[in-house]
């Protein structure tokens, strides 16, 4: 079983040579002579005025966090999906209460408005 | 013992290295983003040494779920938050003592649990090699949804809990929100927004300008 992921493990491998090799040539070929011009911000750039890190609504981290649940909700509906014809009625119940449980959570927050962006 | 080393036991210390080294980084490099970077990679390399386990969907869903989800999200909080690195940094000798005592602890009780007496590679043997038509995926269903149905409910209970919590801790109108919403706009009675009073008919007389009669 494993031989069949060997050629994903070489697709890393090259993936890696091509994101590491040219830093590293550029790094070790290319004269690096920096001198405080070369340094400062471009003639037609400015100096930074404002950090980049800002107050966040919290919502969206509500958003984030129920997409990360339903995400893994769907994590569980791969295997079943792929023996189903073998669990027979009891494996296909079992994974319809998984997911009228679930249901319920979507229901109450559709009710509670969690969805709404205002 | 052998010198030479199969190559899937080559692969296992080349990945057991990378997770090492990319733990390490998490906790002692000094920017955030790239401790959030280093965790992806740790969790790309423990998936790899999940794949050699052959659990390949376990492999599979650590990708798909912590890297593609959790860890983007984490990447979005760690990136766009307003934290100020000097100021967290701020205090850290007060808290070491503590910080190192639950630390120790933790690592005590880790070796307790996790030591040779009950993980060596005298208890847990290896597995064995698949046929290349093995499927992880299929046998993982077939135990999941039948004998640990009780464990596999418990957990939509618990994601469910989880939803609760999240809109519960989280949800909250901005005070500043002029956002108005239509479905209310159209409900709206005449009694809602209209008063009729009754009261006497009364002529007035001469009308001075501004009260002065």
């Amino acid at each position: 079983m494993l031989e069949n992921y060997f050629p994903i493990l070489l697709f890393i491998f090259v993936g890696l040579a091509i994101g590491v090799l040219p830093i590293a040539l550029g790094r070790i070929v290319a004269p690096s002579r920096p001198d405080n011009e070369k340094n400062s911000p471009y003639e037609c750039g400015f100096e930074a005025f404002e950090d980049a890190r800002m107050k966040f609504d919290v919502r969206y981290y509500l958003v984030a966090i129920l997409f990360i649940l339903f995400d893994l909700e769907i994590a569980f509906l791969f295997p079943w999906a792929v023996v189903l014809k073998d669990i027979g009625m009891f494996g296909y119940l079992s994974m319809m209460l998984f997911l009228g449980i679930l249901v319920v959570g979507f229901i109450y927050e559709w009710m509670k408005g969690a969805l709404e962006w205002e | 013992m052998t010198l030479l080393l199969s190559f899937s036991e080559i692969v296992f210390y080349f990945l057991a290295a990378v997770l090492l080294y990319a733990g390490l980084r998490v906790i002692t490099t000094r920017n955030p983003v790239q401790a959030a970077l280093f965790l992806v990679l740790a969790f790309f390399t423990a998936a790899g040494i999940w794949m050699l386990l052959q659990a390949e969907f376990l492999a599979i869903t650590l990708v798909l779920v912590y890297v593609g989800a959790v860890m983007v999200l984490f990447l979005f909080v760690v990136m766009m938050l307003d934290i100020n690195l000097d100021r967290l940094r701020e205090g850290f000798w007060d808290y070491f003592p503590l910080a190192g005592f639950v630390g120790v602890l933790m690592a005590i009780e880790m070796v307790m649990v996790l030591g040779t007496r009950h993980f060596g590679a005298d208890w847990v043997i290896e597995p064995a090699p698949h046929a290349a038509d093995y499927s992880n995926t299929a046998e993982l269903g077939h135990l999941l949804y039948t004998d640990y149905v009780l464990p596999f409910e418990l957990a939509a209970v618990i994601l469910l809990v989880a939803i609760i919590a999240a809109i519960a801790l989280t949800m909250r109108r901005r005070k500043n929100s002029k956002y108005t919403d239509p479905a209310q706009q159209v409900k709206v009675k005449r009694d809602d927004r209209l008063r009729i009073v009754k009261m006497q008919a009364d002529v007035e007389q001469s009308v001075g300008i501004d009260g002065e009669s």
